[in-house]
């Protein structure tokens, strides 16, 4: 009897034990949140898009991301999912294009080596630029 | 509010259907908590498929799917109440009385289910729209869904190929078709979905074994599942993992009883139901479709029990074929290219023959083996110690089901890992992203089989057996 005691106890205490100190982790987390992180921060970047998005409309993308920065491409999948059901592509080809940069100021040199001519800033580092379809 | 309505039609709907096939009176039952949890499944399942079959029929009316669903859940609930026929009542093992089972276990459990709740409430706080997977598949699918309207096939859009456009459509069906019936986007659907697969999962696996072993056992698989961190943290995390680990475990379950019953065919039908929701789920489920039934057809076999696999392959087939239906259509008429295929023959046969690729993925598996569910000591371990101390008894009828279940299991985990070798782009961040994921997903049924296989538990002292001859009560016998 005593074996199987120690069984479940020790089957028990370690499961409670791990799921009180990852519970521990998540709080902490979600108490120490950073501001301008997450999906809802990003997509707030968009509120003041046009909000007329077309369904089967496409745009163009372009950010001033570092092709290495991991989160370029987390970023480029976020607009998406906040443009949805518009179909975004990591291309600057596209009657309308998206530029995404972080700086305080759009670089003009980024759009001017794309071809991009600003038609519309968003504001919140987000600005519509006319393309050249291919 | 209108959600919760929602919510609630498609509970129902699975709960009239799987009521239909299992009837017992309404009221609190091992039975009907078994029921409760399956009709999650069940309700979710064939929701999604006729939302898909609506939306390629009729396209996104929202008259059309209301009016539909309103028919299905008056059927469903019409044979699940109005039926007469009569079933198997499902109830506590032997052992399950009160007088053997601690207090302390029923204490840890509802520990276990509070840490649980809080942890997941904790999670999808922080990150309401899940993880990254989660929102730039399953829930990007949902928004084109519904937001898309007549131009809901560009979901599948080829420029989407990165967001895995060949991914089955249970779960962004189901949180599009409760915007759709909610009239709202929110993420408050996605969320009350992930808890409701993560409930149903808990509910399977504690009642499936509370029938099969007995209160105990099923106390102690539900606490070290919702104790289990990394799988409550994937159900937080919105991803697809958690409903198909509901899908597994209850065709495992189902399949379980059918050996216990083998007359009623019905659990094998209801178990093929679930596995071809499994693969409406994620296309992992496709593979343990082809592995399940492999595992049954070999488990009759290997026990003699010939006479009983036909009939039984057959039910599984058939409750098996409307989902897969669904699956085969969706496929062929609506789903992108899958990126498995896209890799030419010459490179799969270099990764197949780089034994490199097999040495890693054997040295994560073991590492995740150790290492798997965030648990303070790795549960391998602690299991195993377990073992050592309880010991494996297996009932003669259930071995067949052990074994297809195990069988299944490990079928599912080899096919994946080869996929991974042959497949891989970058093998190493494969296996350190998504071998937890996978190993999680078979982990309820992985309990399930470990506590069914584990030998009776003793936790209580019997109680000294009153003595037969007290003075003045001592029988005489008289001539």
């Amino acid at each position: 009897m005593a074996r199987h005691q120690f069984a479940i106890l020790s089957l028990a205490a370690i499961a409670l034990a791990s799921s009180l100190w990852f519970l521990l982790d998540v709080l902490a987390s979600a108490t120490h949140r950073a501001q301008n992180f997450g999906v809802s921060a990003f997509e707030s970047r968009f509120s003041d898009f046009p909000k007329t998005i077309q369904p089967h409309s496409v745009f163009g993308y372009l950010s001033d991301n570092s092709p290495s920065d991991p989160s370029a491409l987390a970023e480029f999948h976020l607009t998406q999912y906040a443009l949805a059901p518009a179909i975004v592509k990591p291309s600057v080809h596209e009657d309308l294009v998206i530029v995404n940069y972080h700086s305080k100021q759009l670089d003009m040199k980024l759009l001017v080596a794309n071809r991009l001519r600003p038609l519309r800033g968003i504001g919140n580092g987000i600005t519509l630029c006319r393309g050249e379809k291919r | 509010m209108t959600l919760l309505l929602c919510l609630g039609g498609i509970w129902l709907l699975g709960f009239g259907l799987v009521r239909w096939l299992f009837p017992r009176p309404i009221g609190w039952s091992l039975h009907n908590i078994l029921l409760f949890s399956l009709a999650i499944g069940a309700g979710a399942g064939v929701a999604s498929c006729l939302y898909f079959l609506a939306l390629m029929l009729v396209g996104p009316s929202v008259a059309i799917l209301g009016s539909a669903m309103g028919v299905v859940v008056a059927i469903a609930l019409a044979l699940g109440f109005v039926t007469k026929r009569k079933g198997i009542e499902l109830d506590w093992a032997e052992g399950s009385e009160d007088s053997k089972v601690p207090r302390y276990l029923i204490a840890l459990f509802v520990v276990a289910a509070a840490l649980a709740v809080i942890m997941f409430l904790g999670a999808i706080t922080y990150n309401p729209h899940g993880e990254e997977a989660a929102w730039s598949i399953w829930n990007l699918r949902a928004r084109f869904l519904f937001r898309a309207g007549a131009f809901w096939r560009d979901a599948f859009s080829s420029d989407l190929g990165w967001s895995h456009t060949d991914y089955p459509l249970l779960l962004p069906g189901l949180v599009a078709l409760c915007w759709k019936l909610s009239g709202r986007e929110s993420t408050d659907a996605p969320i009350a979905i992930a808890f409701l697969f993560a409930l149903g999962t808990t509910g399977v696996l504690v009642s499936a074994l509370g029938v099969l072993r007995g209160k105990i056992h099923a106390l102690m698989a539900g606490t070290l599942l919702l104790g289990t961190a990394s799988f409550v943290a994937l159900s937080a995390a919105l991803y697809g993992d958690v409903p198909l680990s509901l899908y597994i475990l209850a065709t495992l379950a189902l399949l379980c009883f059918q050996d216990r019953h083998p007359d009623d065919l019905r659990f094998s039908a209801l178990a093929g139901l679930m596995v071809g929701f499994a693969a409406w789920t994620r296309n992992e489920g496709m593979i343990f479709a082809v592995a399940v039934i492999v595992a049954r057809a070999f488990a009759l076999f290997r026990f003699g029990e010939r006479n009983k696999l036909v009939p039984q392959l057959v039910r599984l087939l058939a409750g098996l074929l409307a989902p897969l239906g669904v699956v085969i259509v969706f496929k062929l008429r609506v789903s992108g290219p899958s990126d498995l295929f896209a890799l030419p023959a010459s490179v799969i046969v270099k990764n197949l023959a780089d034994v490199g690729r097999w040495i890693m993925t054997a040295e994560g598996l073991v590492f995740v083996l150790f290492t798997m569910a965030r648990f303070l000591i790795p549960i391998i371990l602690v299991l195993a110690l377990y073992w050592y101390l309880v010991r494996f008894q297996v009932d003669a009828r259930d071995r067949a089901a052990l074994l297809t279940a195990g069988i299944a299991l490990a079928l599912t985990l080899a096919t994946q890992l080869l996929f991974n070798i042959l497949y891989a782009g970058n093998l190493a961040v494969e296996i350190s992203t998504s071998l937890e994921r996978i190993l999680l997903q078979l982990w309820p049924a992985a309990l399930l089989i470990f506590f069914l296989a584990s030998a009776p538990l003793q936790l209580i002292a019997p109680k000294p057996q009153k003595k037969a001859n007290k003075p003045g009560r001592r029988i005489v016998e008289t001539r």
